[in-house]
Order: structure tokens, then sequence, then C-alpha cells
């Protein structure tokens, strides 16, 4: 009686949640540091070893939005020009070849993220600069710099409240614009920016908690500046031991499961209640879901060579139906002598757009002749006080 | 005001707060200025009065016009109607033109009319029927001729026994039939009928599943389970659904040849495109444009060096961090064909022997590997048949054609099924606009996202009126562009919230001072009306009471 009545819940669900049980189909990838200057060039390499990764992992560039406020590679106080290291050993240069950041100086504003996740762009937006995702669409978002409570600054000069990132997360998700989310922010008081969350399927992650700040790992004395923060460290380290390849079996859980206090000096926060299933599912993701390209790939059998034989000879077909249509129009034209302009298609009424709102021009005249005379009536009342 | 003072009893006793409180002039050490003119008092009441009009009649409506958000007014209700599936139910019907020209009239319409019951008693699916006409008599059948309103086309001939067979260059369906098993003019039903009606039946039958599943699929449907589709169905249209692509209407190929050494140089890519593709680019002319762009490069190391590859392997073949397959040619999709030449295999885990040389990335297209001797520095034409061929192929199920029938029949269906498809994605579009010019009060709604609502609106009513004709597909298209274009407007964007100490912050250093002597000079004066209004009626009464 068991059985019988476990199949149909199966089914029911299946039945009942045709999206939430599919599967993703591309990885997306969005990572933004929001700092500038040269003290902070540990936000920069946070984002650029993510970005290496990311990489690693498979996603192409074209699938990573990657937004870098300032050039720390180009700065003249760099010591070691043309490159950017999260380590003191020096031993990986993150700056190398094959980097194709998106956003870069300027660009990085609070407006263009928000633009960014909502593809409100415009048509002269080059599509690698666009996120171009889908309801099959996981998406890895990655940010870094300087933060407080609900909100993290840009550039000095403005900041995302945690409430703006909310609802670019709910348009989205209206939108079906992605179909999970993993949310990690390495920031003071990260844990904040997600709490106001409201939108389905997303996993968040944040490095300290309110009032709590955020620190830097280590810093390169050469360099002279802190390279890398705690948390993104040992992020970074779980992903390079324990996720080799995309065939990685390690699960997010795992990687919540591998941050320790001691060594980040902040409390991580997760969120999963806005996961379907809760934590249980959301820890159950694999690490590769969000960080690697997961391609499902259909090879072809040797069968298929049927399909083939019918498109060539489709292809024979195809140009003898047009040599003969071309000659039949020929004929066609030769023999009655129609004029051009006859119309060919039966005249269709379509009723036009109508305007939605109606402030007509009148309104708008008398408005402004209104205020005018008022002007003018105030003035002369300020002329009769005088007198 | 100052109490009058009482008497010249307590004049002695006047202390330092008498001096202050009731300044007789004779007694007091501190001057009083003069007192006011009528006039002087009279003027300050003007100067306060002007300041509070000039605040209530110019400065609050100023304030209120500029801080205001223009909100365009949305036809909310009707797009969510839209979106929920209650304006339009779609249903695609699909005529079916019978040519029967070697039976009479009478017994060809009873045919018909037979048919189209067996069709009906067969059909469960309400969004999807075939409706049965008799095609009007030609005297002379023109081979390729082929009606443009009909989806299809059944062909009667009399002959030994009854089989069917589909045009593979034609939408048309040849019947053949003994001439026994022709329906007499007063039978209910004979065998023929039900031929046909399972015949047609199994031809659309991928068709109805697909459409069946989209409806089912999209939120706006009224019934949420596709109707009588086996696990095994919906798991295929789960995958079809997976490997295609969005519709757009123009996409861009790229033919790429990549090689892990210097050679080949060259490829005869022009003329095999012409040969092998064009075609077929043709005939989807009418559902889709194509932009073409070919690329060689050279020492292009795969992500797997492997010689056999497995499948694991297969899904990180492609060197994204290094090959430059980049989307950012164009406005339009890109798919990718790529050709490598190397002679890596790809290996079967479970069956052996078996060998291929391609496979399909979903979403973004093939790759082939192609086998060359390294000294051969051209690639020509023949050695890319076997690879355009096999572009060809997956070309049509990325961009979601139907598998089974003939591919006039496939492509016809591919269109029907776009038309329906953009039909529910534009309603779905509409439905988030409307939820989200909701739930955002402080998003601003500029005009053009109106306008675009409305076309949208009309175009969809046109598409679902001529759902399975020629032209829904040209107006879901306009529809779905229109719908898109509203909800991804540009300007409909910016910090949408702001917390109430930021707004605190703005106001107050340029309210505080401004309202602060606005409000006071308001206050004195109330008061002073006030007290005046109160001495009068005193010296009336007093006036009185003489």
């Amino acid at each position: 009686m068991l059985l019988p009545i476990r199949l149909l819940a199966v089914l029911t669900t299946s039945l009942f949640l045709p999206l939430a049980s599919a599967e993703h189909t591309n990885n997306w990838a969005v990572l933004v540091g929001t700092s500038r200057f040269w003290f902070n060039y540990r936000h920069l390499s946070n984002v650029l070893s993510m970005y290496r990764t990311v990489k690693r992992l498979g996603i192409p560039d074209s699938q990573i939005i990657l937004m870098l406020p300032d050039d720390m590679a180009c700065n003249p106080r760099n010591a070691f020009p043309g490159t950017v290291y999260s380590n003191s050993n020096r031993a990986m240069d993150l700056y190398g070849d094959n980097i194709e950041v998106d956003y870069r100086g300027y660009e990085v504003t609070v407006e263009n993220f928000i633009r960014l996740l909502t593809d409100r762009v415009g048509d002269e937006m080059p599509r690698s600069k666009r996120l171009l995702t889908d309801d099959k669409s996981n998406i890895l978002i990655y940010m870094t710099g300087h933060g407080g409570n609900e909100f993290l600054k840009f550039q000095d000069a403005e900041e995302i409240g945690a409430w703006d990132l909310a609802d670019a997360f709910q348009q989205m998700w209206e939108k079906k614009r992605y179909h999970e989310i993993l949310f990690m922010i390495d920031t003071c008081q990260a844990n904040t920016m997600f709490s106001r969350l409201y939108s389905p399927n997303i996993i968040a992650t944040g490095s300290s908690e309110l009032d709590q700040s955020s620190y830097s790992h280590h810093a390169d004395n050469d360099v002279g500046v802190a390279v890398i923060d705690r948390y993104t460290y040992y992020n970074l380290e779980f992903l390079e031991n324990q996720v080799k390849d995309l065939s990685s079996q390690k699960t997010v859980g795992d990687l919540f499961d591998s941050y320790d206090i001691s060594k980040i000096h902040s409390n991580p926060g997760m969120r999963y209640d806005l996961f379907p299933g809760g934590a249980d599912v959301a820890r159950s993701r694999l690490i590769t879901d969000f960080f690697g390209n997961i391609q499902n790939v259909e090879v072809d059998q040797k069968e298929n060579g049927a399909l083939e034989e019918e498109l060539l000879e489709l292809g024979r077909t195809i140009a003898m139906l047009r040599q003969k249509e071309a000659d039949e129009l020929n004929q066609y034209n030769n023999a009655t002598s129609v004029p051009a302009s006859q119309p060919t298609e039966p005249v269709k009424h379509i009723r036009g757009a109508t305007a939605l709102t109606d402030d007509n021009w009148w309104t708008k005249k008398v408005v402004g002749a209104t205020a005018l005379a008022g002007c003018i009536g105030l003035w002369a009342l300020g002329s009769f006080l005088e007198t | 005001m100052a109490p009058p003072p009482s008497g010249p009893t307590q004049k002695d006793t006047a202390s330092s707060a008498a001096a202050s409180e009731s300044p007789a002039p004779a007694t007091s050490a501190i001057k009083a200025p003069p007192p006011e003119t009528p006039t002087a008092i009279c003027r300050r009441s003007y100067i306060v009065l002007s300041f509070w009009l000039l605040v209530v009649f110019l400065g609050i409506p100023f304030w209120w016009k500029t801080t205001t958000i223009y909100r365009a007014d949305l036809p909310v209700d009707r797009m969510l109607e839209w979106a929920d599936g209650k304006a339009c139910r779609p249903a695609i019907p699909i005529q079916i033109a019978v040519h029967a020209d070697s039976l009479q009239e009478e017994e060809a319409n009873h045919l018909v009319r037979l048919a189209q019951h067996a069709i009906d008693d067969l059909n469960d699916f309400s969004g999807h029927h075939l409706r049965l006409q008799l095609a009007p008599r030609q005297d002379r059948p023109r081979e390729g001729e082929h009606d443009p309103k009909s989806a299809l086309s059944i062909h009667l001939k009399p002959g030994d026994a009854t089989t069917a067979a589909l045009d593979p260059y034609r939408a048309a369906l040849d019947i053949t039939y003994p001439l026994n098993s022709v329906p007499p003019l007063h039978s209910a039903s004979s065998m023929l009928t039900t031929y046909i009606a399972t015949e047609l039946r199994s031809t659309f039958a991928e068709e109805q599943a697909i459409v069946s599943y989209l409806l089912s699929a999209s939120p706006s449907s009224p019934t949420s389970k596709p109707a009588g589709l086996s696990p095994a169905v919906v798991e295929a249209l789960e995958k079809r659904a997976t490997r295609a692509l969005r519709y757009a209407p123009t996409y861009h190929l790229t033919f790429s040849l990549f090689t892990d050494g210097p050679t080949p140089t060259t490829w005869d890519i022009d003329t095999a495109i012409n040969e092998y593709m064009k075609p077929l680019l043709d005939v989807l002319g009418p559902i889709h444009n194509f932009t073409i762009d070919t690329q060689v490069q050279l020492y292009a190391t795969p992500g797997v060096q492997s010689q056999t590859l497995t499948m694991d392997d297969l899904a990180s073949f492609i060197n994204a961090a290094e090959w430059p397959l980049s989307p950012s040619i164009g406005g339009a999709p890109t798919i990718n064909f790529l050709t490598f030449i190397g002679n890596q295999t790809i290996g079967f885990p479970d069956s052996e022997g078996q060998t291929s040389q391609s496979w399909m990335i979903p979403q973004w297209g093939t790759v082939y590997l192609l086998s060359q001797p390294d000294t051969n520095n051209h690639v020509p034409k023949d050695a890319l048949r076997q690879p355009m061929l096999t572009f060809g192929g997956h070309l049509l199920t990325l961009l979601g054609t139907p598998q089974s029938g003939s591919l006039p029949l496939r492509l016809s269906s591919l269109s029907r099924i776009r038309s329906a498809d953009l039909l529910l994605r534009a309603s779905d579009t509409l439905g988030s606009l409307a939820r989200l010019s909701r739930s955002l009060s402080s998003i601003a709604i500029p005009r053009n996202v109106a306008d675009g609502v409305a076309k949208s609106l009309q175009h969809l009513e046109e598409a679902c009126a001529s759902l399975g004709g020629s032209e829904a597909l040209y107006h879901a298209r306009i529809a779905e562009e229109e719908a898109e274009r509203a909800f991804f407007e540009k300007s409909m964007v910016g910090q949408l919230y702001f917390p109430d100490e930021h707004k605190i912050a703005v106001y107050l250093p340029l309210l505080g001072p401004v309202t602060v002597p606005l409000v006071m000079g308001a206050i004195k004066e109330i008061k002073r009306l006030l007290q005046a209004r109160k001495q009068r009626a005193q010296e009336a009464k007093e006036k009185k009471s003489q």
C-alpha cells in the first residue's frame, strides 16, 4: 500500500512542479568588485580569483560578467606592473592572458549593476556585456567591497541597498531570468545584504554578521597591501583542493561546512529559506551547478545517417523546385500581363494601437497659462503692497 | 502682550519682573520701542500671508510635480487576463485539404464527414484539432502546387491496398485505398475513414504533444497537467525544451575550423555552405533569418587532450577559455558549428565498436571531429559534406523542429509551435510587467511602455485569432517583441528604494531653516489676530454696557 502512495506522490510532484524539477542548461557568473583605489587591492584580487576559478571549471568568458572598478595591474604604485596576485607567494598571476573585463572603471555603478541584472539596457549594449540568461540558467553572483548594514558601497560615491538588490532579483524572477542563484558576498556586515531578498530559488551566503567586519587574510610586503580577504581565501582553498574538475561531486553544503570561524574571524551566514525544499535541498546542490559549466552533450550515433541522406536529398529537391518556380513565374509573367500593383492580399482592417494616457495638448496649455497668470498676479500683488 | 498697568500704588514694589513684563513708559529703565503703527502691522500680515501663498500655491505643486514618478496607465487587468490564459484559449486548428478527385462529389463529402467524426472521437486535447476539408476539384492536378491555407493535403487515390505515405517534398499525405473500402453513402463508419483518422493522428502526434506540453508548462494554462501524456513522452518533450534555443527572429551561425596544428589553413566553406546549408536555410526562411560567418583557428588546443573521448570529456572539450567563440557579433544569438581537425574518437562506455564523429551541445551548437592527414593543407568541399549535413540536422533540432514526419511538414509544424510558444511567452511577459508595476510602486513607467503594451495586446489578439494560420507567427512575433521591449524599457531602472532616513537627510537641511520662520510667523500672526478679535469683542461689550 505504501508503494503506490509514494509513487503517486512522486508523480504528482513531478506533474505540478515542472519548472522546479527541470535541470539547468547553462551557467552564468556575475563577479563584482565595488571598490576603487590602491588600498582596496584585495577586493580586486578577490574578484579575479573567483574569475579564474569559474573559468577553470568551464564557464566561458561569454557567460562571465566581470566588473572591476579599478585597474590594479596598471596602478603606478604596483611594484609588479601588469600583474595582480592573491597570494604573497606570487605563484599565480591573476591578470595574465585571456582576461575579459566587461565593466571597468567608472562603468561599475549601481545603476549598471541593476541594469545588468534586469537586462534593462539600450540597443547599444553589446551582447557580451549582457546577462542573457533564461529560466534554465544557474547564476553565481559574487560581490565584494566595503559594506555596512544593508548596503554595499560602490566606488566611494554611491551604494546599493539590500532592498534594491532584492527588487532586482524579484524582477529577474518575474521575467524568468534564472533557474537558481548562488549569491555570495564578502564585505563587512555582509549577511545584512541578503536579509531583504524575497525571490525564490536563491541560496545566499556572506562573510560576516551585522556589526562584524570582514577581515583580510594576509598582506604581501612587496606589494605593500593586503592581497586577499579571509572569507574568499577559504572559499577558494576549498574550491582549489576539493573541486578539481567538473566531475566533482562536492555539494554546496560541503563548502559551507568547510567554513571555520576561527580562520575566517567572522561568522559566515547562509540563507536557505528561499530555496524550495529548504536547507536540505539547497545544501545538496553540487558546487559545479554554480561554479562550473554543465553541458549535457548528445552524441550522434551512426543510425542518424538516414537523416543526413534525407537532408541531401532535400537540398537537391529544393534546388529543383526553386528552378521550376522561377520558370513558372517567368511563364506566368509572359503569358498574362497583370499589372504589378494588383493587390494580392485581402485588405485587412487592423485597429490601430490606442494611446492609454489622455493628457492632451490643451490641458498642458491651460496649466502653463495658469502658472504664468499666477506669477503675474503675485508680482502685481507684490508691487501693490510696495506702494 | 503686556497687561495694562494696574495702578500707581504698585509702582514702588515694581521688581525686575515688572520691569520686563510691564514696561510703563515713564518709570521703566529700558526704553520700549514706539508702538507699531497699524500700517506696519498690516504690512507684516501681508508679508506673512504672501509667503504662505507662495509656498502653498507655487512651492508645493512644484515639489509635487517634480518629485512624482511618471507612471503611465497600464491596462493591468487585461494584461493579467492574458497571463492567466483567460483572454485567449490557445487552440490551433489545422486545416487539411482532402483531394479525392477519383471519387464522386457526394461520396467524397461523406467520406470527409465520416473521417472528421473519427478524428474528433480520437482527439482528447482541445488545444490542437484537425479539420478536414474537401478541396475543390482540379481538372489537372498540378504537382508541387500547395494551398497555403492548409497545413497538409491528403491525396486519395484508388489502389490495391490501404497504404499511406508522406510526400518527402511537400506537406502531403498520399493514401491509396481499394475501391471497395469507400464507405457507402449511408454507412456510419468504415475502415477507410478510421484508417485516415489514425494516420493523421499519428502524423500530428508529436506536434500535438509538444503543444500540449507547452500549454501545460506555462503557468498561464487553465489546466496544469499535460493532457494524457505518458511520462516517457513528457521526458522527451522536456529534453526538446532544454535542447532548443529560445526563439529569435534572427540567428547568427558561426562555422569554425579549429586545428591543433599548423594545417589545414584553408577550407571550401563557402561552396560547402551553398551546397549543403543554403537549401535548408532557405526553407527555414519564413520562420528565421540567418547571418553567417566563418573562421579558421590554428594551434587550438582542446580542453581535453586524450585520444579517446569519453562522455565526460565531451562536455569540457571546448576550450572556453581560449577559443574565440564570442557571441558578441551583432545582436542575434549565435549558433556555433565547430569542425575540429584531429584524430580523436569518441568512446561509448556501453556499446563496443560503435564510433561517432560529432556531438551536440544543447542551446549552443555542434562539434564535429574531422580526421584528416596532417600533410593536407586544404579541406575540400567533399570532406565537409558529412559535417555540413550533420550541422544541418542539428540546426533543425536546435531550432526545436519536431523529429518525425517529412521535412515540409516538420517545418510547418515548427512555425505553428513557435507561434503558440511566442503567444504564451508574450502573455507571460505582460503578466510579469503587470505584477511588477503593482508590486514596485515607485518604479517609473514611461509612456512608450504603455504604447508597447497596447501594441502587444493588439497583436496578441490577432495572433490568437489566427493561430494555425500563416499569419499567427508574424503577429505573435511582433507581440512578443513589443512585450519584451516594454518589459525591458531602459528607463525603468534606477534606485527604486530610498529609506526614510535618506529622505529626512535630503529634506531637512533645506526645509528646516525655511519652515521655522514661516511657521513661527504664522503662529504669531494668528495669535495677534485672535487677541485683536478678543479686544474688539470686549470693547464692544464695554460700549454696550455703557
